[in-house]
């Protein structure tokens, strides 16, 4: 099985622009070299696609998804340059609600994009553009002026050549259907927002889908995205920067998209068969996507925000820092989408305010090293009042119960002057009991949060949320006894 | 399920009964009053789910269950949410685990056998033939042979055994504890359920707990719910209760819920509350009702359900199959040992969610010892109780000073073990890390839990200290009849639901033999000779 489980480099699945072609990706392809795979689709009516299964906005998605399918990646991107931005950002939006048999995207890229909502064009423009198809392929001047107006700067020769060959060989059907009716069509309801890594990308000297549109069309879809403008590029950023194009997705892909913990190509795929319910698979694609490194608390402060990663990175260790689950800031998440278990502790006050005050009385637990921290949450979670809250500090003081006490081995002191502490009230509103009482639903959240990433589903042996869909649809296991396994079943191996 | 054609009625319409919850308490009810001919509308505080609704991801099933938040209080804090009340047409029953022992007629004598406890004031042969009627209309799959009560029948062979059960077999098999295939509410075989069509055999999926989606398992809307339906009932989903209105002859006549965030009022000649053992408590302590007595919201019980786990050298994966397929009732009443009562115990399958929540919780653990334990996961099988809990007067719910967005006050549940739950614990750990070792298991984990909310509105023969009387009628207010876990005088170590489900057609008996109806048609059995084996000779 280990020839199926290697994880493989990902995958860029790369949309062009109306009148292009996948040529259009061959000099960002040269320049990614070969970290990506790169993978530029023919859309319906351009390059080498033909028109056979319809040429309209919903058939180029299906086909875009078909195609995808049938690679089998199981960790991409999507880029879409401009119109290929439309498709791109509606499958995106099918893949995370799990449609379509397709997991594992990591981010969308987005090259003067147009957006799901109608893109900003001159009325005079569509109808000059419709009616140069009207006769049948459109014509050199057609053609010459088109690249023209869309470029900030002439394109090298052969590139040139490849764009002009690329509009000669457009379909009229596609051409006249995407001004007539795709570049219209409103799909902002069901795309929604879109909360993956994003990057987005603008010519600084394009017209209609420039920066400002970027900004406010694609920006609004994408609220994490990274924007970027190229100064002085025109519309065909592919081909007019393609060095610059290759090394945004790079980074793009090490600092934010890539950065989600990997699973195995066989796991990704169960996720992706018709084993695993098409809501459950949407739930997976969202929760598999790397979390936001510039993740904004909701409900915590920054500082009880950054507590909490340290307190996370001890409850929860992770092996692997750079593809590790934001445990931190998807617990900040559940928070400030009021999620509860169901109960809390009656000493407790409510979630919220319980996170904050607990985390405030580990206000130092950053400065503290390894050892010491986990002293300090055995001492929590063994309700001893010497270690748990002796430590506060000159922010918080000391612990009236044991004002006489000396700071215990490994802590921080902030024990030394009783006469200048702050009333007990002031200084711990939570007593050691509350705050024994909410770490534990501080670490029940923080594991919830780990296991629920298919990541690590797949490290510990979980597949069972593989058992398809509701009625006679529904499969289970037959081969239940200990050390059986059934053919479907990803390796999961031990990685103990 | 379908409730798009569903017969309604208009809320200034008196009708025959209205029935808070559509759980196993009231779904039972509103079939039988329904058959009867009478107007009876259901008040459910959950949404109406699809099957195909239900997702098997841990996190996000939680939409089938209880979240409101309840406070938790006590040496041993109830754990609510996901572990107890269920929310949505069908109620817990979407939810339950389906495991479905009958029970023991000793637990319903507690107190005339050991003085501790209380009686049940029913006699044990009657709740029998209201058992027996339910798993002849819901589906219950079990073994040929039930070492505990020879008579004892079941029309469907026992769900497949996984790596856990054949792991608690082999541990039982070699102490000489009798074991073998639990009684499960679950169709091992294609079943003709009457208003649905047939019910597909279960195919061991695992998922028992985030909702059936092929109607294997037995859950009130695919059983008593259709029938209720087809024979004239309203479900009305995603309404939640917020009072109960009494006229001047202190009789309910109206029921005031919130739907869509509107305030309705249906009015009704009777009233049956079916919400469990927090939420039917909380209602009557808000609209200050039927508590003369003042035991509303007393004795709050749970069920003693310690997990001892252990670490096996094969994968054990006790999340594939049917999770607690094996039983021994050989500890219900233990030789030597001097606390009233007992426990069974299962075999247990567990997702890893509800598992990792127990090892950090239960168990205490976190950092590389719990990332460990769940690295063990796959390997792990393990066996839990369903222990007696006595009635105690500390352990009680009442009304919190906080609000819910409907303006009820939350509850706060405050919970202890008492000696004789601390002794049959203890008794259980020792019986259960023997079975585990025996069966080859070692590293083990002992993980303590709770399950079940039972008693807060007991049923006894006194006003003065029930709050019904032996029929489920309130003893202050004659037209308000309770059936569900709250009436529960004593826990009894049988998991709950099926009792539950039977209480359901008796006190819908009683009400109607109260009301005159009990000529021709009270008492006639639900379903009889409609729901069968598909195939079947």
């Amino acid at each position: 099985m280990t020839s199926d489980t290697t994880t493989t480099r990902p995958t860029l699945f790369c949309l062009h622009a109306l009148g292009m072609s996948r040529l259009e990706y061959g000099p960002v392809a040269d320049a990614l070299g070969d970290a990506f795979e790169v993978v530029a689709l023919d859309l319906p009516g351009f390059g080498d696609a033909t028109t056979a299964d319809g040429v309209t906005v919903d058939d180029m998605v299906r086909q875009v998804t078909r195609q995808i399918r049938r690679h089998g990646a199981t960790r991409w991107l999507l880029v879409g340059h401009s119109m290929g931005g439309k498709i791109a950002s509606i499958v995106a939006a099918r893949t995370l609600a799990g449609q379509g048999g397709l997991f594992g995207l990591a981010g969308v890229v987005l090259l003067a994009a147009s957006p799901p909502s109608p893109e900003p064009m001159d009325d005079e423009n569509r109808e000059q553009m419709i009616a140069a198809a009207v006769d049948g392929p459109l014509d050199a001047d057609t053609r010459r002026a088109f690249v023209d107006d869309n470029v900030g700067a002439p394109l090298p020769t052969a590139l040139d050549d490849q764009a002009l060959a690329d509009l000669h060989r457009t379909s009229p059907e596609a051409w006249t259907a995407w001004f007539d009716r795709g570049s219209r069509e409103d799909w902002s309801a069901e795309v929604g927002t879109l909360d993956l890594p994003a990057l987005v990308v603008a010519g600084g000297a394009d017209g209609p889908l420039g920066e400002e549109a970027q900004r406010r069309l694609n920006g609004a879809v994408y609220p994490r995205a990274t924007h970027l403008t190229l100064d002085g590029a025109g519309h065909l950023l592919p081909l007019e920067r393609p060095t610059e194009v290759a090394e945004a997705i790079t980074s793009f892909w090490r600092d934010d998209a890539g950065r989600a913990p990997v699973m195995s190509d066989d796991f990704a795929r169960v996720i992706a068969s018709s084993r695993t319910a098409s809501n459950t698979r949407g739930i997976l694609a969202k929760r598999a996507v790397a979390d936001d490194p510039r993740y904004a608390p909701q409900v915590l402060t920054e500082a009880q925000l950054a507590t909490l990663r340290a307190v996370a990175a001890r409850v929860v260790p992770q092996d692997d820092p750079d593809h590790a689950v934001d445990l931190a800031a998807r617990v900040d998440a559940q928070l400030a989408a009021g999620q509860g278990d169901g109960w809390r502790n009656a000493d407790l006050p409510s979630d919220p305010e319980a996170y904050a005050l607990g985390l405030d009385a580990l206000a130092d637990f950053t400065d503290l090293t390894p050892e010491q921290r986990d002293e300090r949450l055995a001492a929590i979670v063994a309700g001893d009042p010497d270690d748990t809250l002796e430590t506060v500090g000159d922010s918080g003081g000391g612990d009236s119960h044991h004002g006489g006490d000396q700071g215990d081995a490994g802590l921080t002191g902030g024990t030394s002057d009783d006469t200048a502490r702050p009333s007990d009230a002031e200084a711990h509103p939570f007593s050691v009991e509350q705050l024994t009482a909410w770490f534990e639903d501080c670490r029940v959240d923080l594991v919830k949060a780990w296991l629920a990433h298919p990541a690590t589903m797949e490290r510990i042996g979980f597949d069972g949320f593989a058992n398809g869909r509701a009625g006679r649809a529904l499969q289970g296991f037959s081969r239940l006894g200990a050390g059986q396994r059934e053919g479907w079943e990803p390796a999961m191996e031990v990685t103990r | 399920m379908k409730l798009d054609a569903q017969r309604t009625y208009d809320e200034s319409e008196v009708v025959d009964a209205v029935v808070i919850g559509t759980g196993a308490g009231g779904a039972p009810i509103l079939a039988k009053l329904a058959l009867q001919g009478l107007k009876v509308v259901a008040l459910e505080a959950g949404p109406n789910f699809e099957p195909d609704e239900y997702t098997q991801d841990e996190v996000e099933a939680v939409k089938i269950n209880w979240m409101d938040e309840r406070l938790s209080g006590g040496e041993t804090p109830t754990a609510f949410g996901q572990n107890n009340s269920g929310k949505g047409v069908g109620g817990s029953t979407l939810h339950w685990g389906a495991f479905t022992p009958r029970p023991d007629e000793r637990d319903l004598k507690l107190k005339t056998l050991t003085g501790k406890g209380e009686d049940w004031p029913v006699d044990h042969a009657e709740l029998i033939g209201y058992i027996e009627e339910v798993e002849n209309f819901v589906g219950v799959s079990g073994p040929a042979d039930y070492p505990w009560d020879p008579q004892r029948s079941y029309l469907m062979p026992p769900p497949a055994r996984n790596a856990s059960s054949d792991m608690m077999i082999r541990g039982c098999e070699a102490l000489g504890i009798r074991a073998t295939d639990a009684p499960a509410a679950l169709v091992s075989r294609d079943w003709r359920q009457e208003h649905v069509g047939t019910r597909p055999a279960c195919v061991g999926c695992g998922s028992c707990h985030q909702g059936c989606r092929s109607g294997a398992k037995v859950s009130m809307d695919t059983s008593y719910l259709p029938m209720a339906v087809a024979n004239g009932a309203e479900i009305r989903p995603e309404s939640m209760v917020t009072g109960i209105e009494l006229d001047e002859a202190g009789e309910v006549s109206a029921v005031v819920y919130v739907r869509d965030g509107v305030e309705h009022r249906q009015r009704t000649a009777a009233l049956f509350l079916c919400a469990g053992g927090v939420e039917t408590p909380r209602l009557l302590l808000h609209a200050g009702i039927a508590n003369s007595s003042d035991q509303v919201g007393r004795n709050f019980m749970a069920h003693g359900a310690t997990q001892v786990w252990g670490t096996f050298d094969t994968e054990m994966r006790g999340y594939r199959g049917y999770p607690s397929s094996i039983i021994t009732e050989d500890t219900m009443r233990p030789d030597g040992v001097d606390f009233a009562g007992g426990y069974l115990i299962q075999s247990l399958g567990a997702m890893p969610l509800t598992l990792a929540t127990t090892l950090a919780r239960g168990a205490g653990l976190w950092g590389p010892e719990l990332v460990k334990a769940l690295d063990d996961y796959r390997f792990m099988a393990g066996v839990g109780i369903n222990a007696e809990c006595l009635p105690s007067e500390q352990n009680r719910l009442t009304l919190s000073d906080e609000l819910d967005e409907n303006g009820m006050p939350k509850v706060v549940v405050t919970f202890t073990p008492g000696e004789n739950e601390k002794a049959i614990d203890e008794h259980a750990v020792a019986t259960m890390t023997a079975i585990v070792e025996a069966a080859g298991g070692r590293d083990i984990r002992v993980l303590a839990r709770t399950a079940h909310t039972i008693g807060t509105c007991r049923m006894g023969t006194d006003p003065a200290t029930a709050v019904v009387d032996p029929d489920g009628r309130s003893f202050d207010v004659p037209n308000l009849w309770i059936a569900d876990n709250s009436v529960f005088p004593s826990a009894v170590v049988a998991n709950p639901a099926l009792t539950i489900m039977a209480l359901g057609l008796r006190t819908a008996d009683r009400f109607l033999a109260s009301a005159g109806l009990s000529g021709a048609v009270a008492g006639e059995r639900v379903g009889a000779d409609v729901s069968r084996v598909v195939d079947a000779a």
